[in-house]
């Protein structure tokens, strides 16, 4: 029976610290609408979408009401488009006509985001591969709510500088193609290494070749709540620190697992795995960056926070994994910029910066996440700062991430508006001293050893 | 069975039991269990209560208590007790 107290507590996790569950996002196969004309193609892509995530908002809202716990998202995720696309698109435009289609059904089905405009590239591209790479800034810029990714490297394959060199300037076009609303495309294209085939957030969100015809992945969150719970053992010692994360962890996973289990039922489609990640929003007290302060860093990006985030991420899956009995995807801790408050704050007064944040990403999941940065920084540096991010993930086995947004027409210190879940946040400074004779070198660069770990 | 919980808070005052209890004789709903704490002037309720053989969905339950709380000045919440059981339960 449950008690008095236990009740009351669920309800201020959830009524006064953001308790929610940030997404329920149903994997979608389009394996079986290949097609060699476009037109039957960009069909059979919108019949699969709207028939099969029909009912995926309505049941979303009818979870949430029964159990009282919010469904921020209900979200689709589909197979790359450069593999769905490769035998029907002949040019870059044919694949921007995929891009609608998956628009058009997004918004029949009433989904805020579809993500899967993807190629995966960490070896290295294919004709297709490269067209749909290229379509990517028309793509984001002409539809609503389509999200890109690119997957650039892996530990078994090594990284393909080719590809970083052209995303270097997909992601500059991306942001010319939407300067007038502060280069917001870029917020929807994120680049990968060792990218999860059962991810449910975005930008990054695609169902893997090897997934089933149809899954259920959900992502929790509740920054606020494990930050809340750390206040209350202030000055206590790491094992104690330590021990209030995990115990944490496992109660708003619990909630994740209970809604993927539900929604999957409800939908009749199998359920795939709860992402443990702990994703922040610009909502006040929805924060990473107030967890690390709460931990004892003054603001983050201080000496400490690295050490900080890695107890984090690390105690989150612990409590985490035993909480569900599918875990996948990311699952860690995501450190966005503009859309966490705190974060924005500390990179606007300068106790945050771009390097920090990269040694950051070596210990949590993710990477350079939401980084405006100003518009004139050369493509060969952002392609400079995917390749170290790409090394990051391919040398220490872990996915990691550059979505970062050269926004058209501002310098570092104002301000971005992004509007909504995407925040604002201050344009960060990059280093200003070139890597392009590196970038242009082009090929590859080898995987990396296994053996001999010191 | 099919378990609900349903919390109330607010300022404590005469019939405010009665109104939730009258809501739910007049819905087939059966209650399990009551828990009650006051603190000061104010009421901490939280019920157990049985849907099976409510007619109506959850979701116009959820709004007639909205309904009631708002009679009495009191914010009353319905959840499936799943959701607390899985988070306070290995």
């Amino acid at each position: 029976m449950v008690e008095l107290n236990e009740v009351f507590e669920t309800h201020t996790m959830i009524n006064s610290e953001n308790l929610d569950v940030r997404t329920i996002t149903m994997g979608i196969s389009l394996l079986d609408c290949c097609d060699s004309d476009l037109d039957i193609l960009c069909d059979k892509i919108y019949k699969k979408i709207t028939e099969s995530a029909r009912d995926l908002v309505k049941v979303g809202d009818e979870i949430g009401l029964d159990f009282g716990i919010p469904i921020i998202n209900k979200r689709v995720s589909v197979t790359p488009i450069a593999i769905i696309g490769s035998s029907a698109c002949k040019t870059s435009d044919d694949f921007v006509r995929i891009a609608k289609t998956m628009d058009d059904a997004a918004s029949k089905v009433g989904v805020n985001f579809i993500g899967g405009y993807s190629a995966l590239v960490q070896k290295g591209m294919t004709a297709a591969d490269q067209m749909l790479i290229k379509s990517i800034p028309q793509a984001l810029a002409e539809t609503e709510c389509v999200c890109s990714s690119v997957s650039l490297a892996s530990t078994k394959t090594g990284i393909d500088m080719d590809a970083v060199k052209l995303m270097g300037t997909v992601i500059k076009e991306t942001a010319e193609a939407t300067k007038h609303r502060d280069s917001i495309g870029c917020a929807k294209l994120v680049v990968f290494c060792n990218p999860a085939d059962d991810n449910p957030f975005m930008a990054g969100a695609f169902h893997g070749v090897t997934e089933t015809d149809r899954v259920i992945n959900v992502g929790v969150s509740g920054p606020g709540v494990v930050k809340r719970a750390i206040s209350k053992v202030k000055g206590e010692n790491f094992e104690v620190l330590c021990e209030t994360i995990k115990k944490t962890a496992f109660k708003v996973t619990r909630v994740g697992q209970l809604v993927a289990k539900e929604a999957s039922e409800r939908l009749n489609v199998p359920f795939g795995i709860v992402d443990l990640s702990l994703a922040p929003t610009p909502a006040v007290g929805d924060s990473i960056a107030d967890i690390i302060q709460e931990m004892g860093m003054e603001y983050v990006g201080a000496p400490g926070t690295t050490a900080a985030l890695a107890i984090l991420n690390d105690q989150v899956k612990k409590g985490g994994v035993m909480a569900s009995s599918y875990v996948g995807g990311l699952s860690g801790a995501f450190i966005p910029v503009s859309e966490d408050r705190s974060m924005a704050y500390a990179a606007e007064i300068g106790a945050l910066t771009i390097e920090k944040l990269e040694a950051m990403t070596c210990v949590c999941s993710v990477g350079l996440d939401m980084v405006p940065v100003p518009g004139d920084t050369p493509a060969e540096t952002i392609s400079g700062i995917i390749a170290d991010e790409m090394a990051i993930g391919m040398i220490n086995q872990k996915t990691t991430a550059v979505r970062i947004i050269p926004v058209v027409g501002k310098k570092a210190g104002e301000t971005v508006e992004f509007g909504g879940l995407l925040g604002n946040s201050p344009i960060m400074p990059v280093n200003r001293y070139g890597c392009k004779d590196f970038i242009d070198r082009g090929g590859r660069i080898p995987a990396p050893i296994h053996s001999f770990k010191n | 069975m099919n378990r609900v919980v349903v919390t109330l808070v607010g300022k404590d005052r005469t019939g405010i039991i009665a109104a939730v209890c009258n809501y739910f004789a007049e819905n087939d709903i059966n209650i399990l269990d009551i828990k009650q704490t006051t603190v000061q002037e104010y009421i901490n309720m939280m019920m157990i209560v049985d849907l099976e053989k409510c007619r109506k969905p959850f979701s116009e339950i959820v709004s007639g208590l909205d309904v009631v709380g708002e009679k009495v000045g009191c914010i009353i919440k319905a959840q499936h007790e799943e959701i607390f059981d899985v988070m306070h339960r290995v």
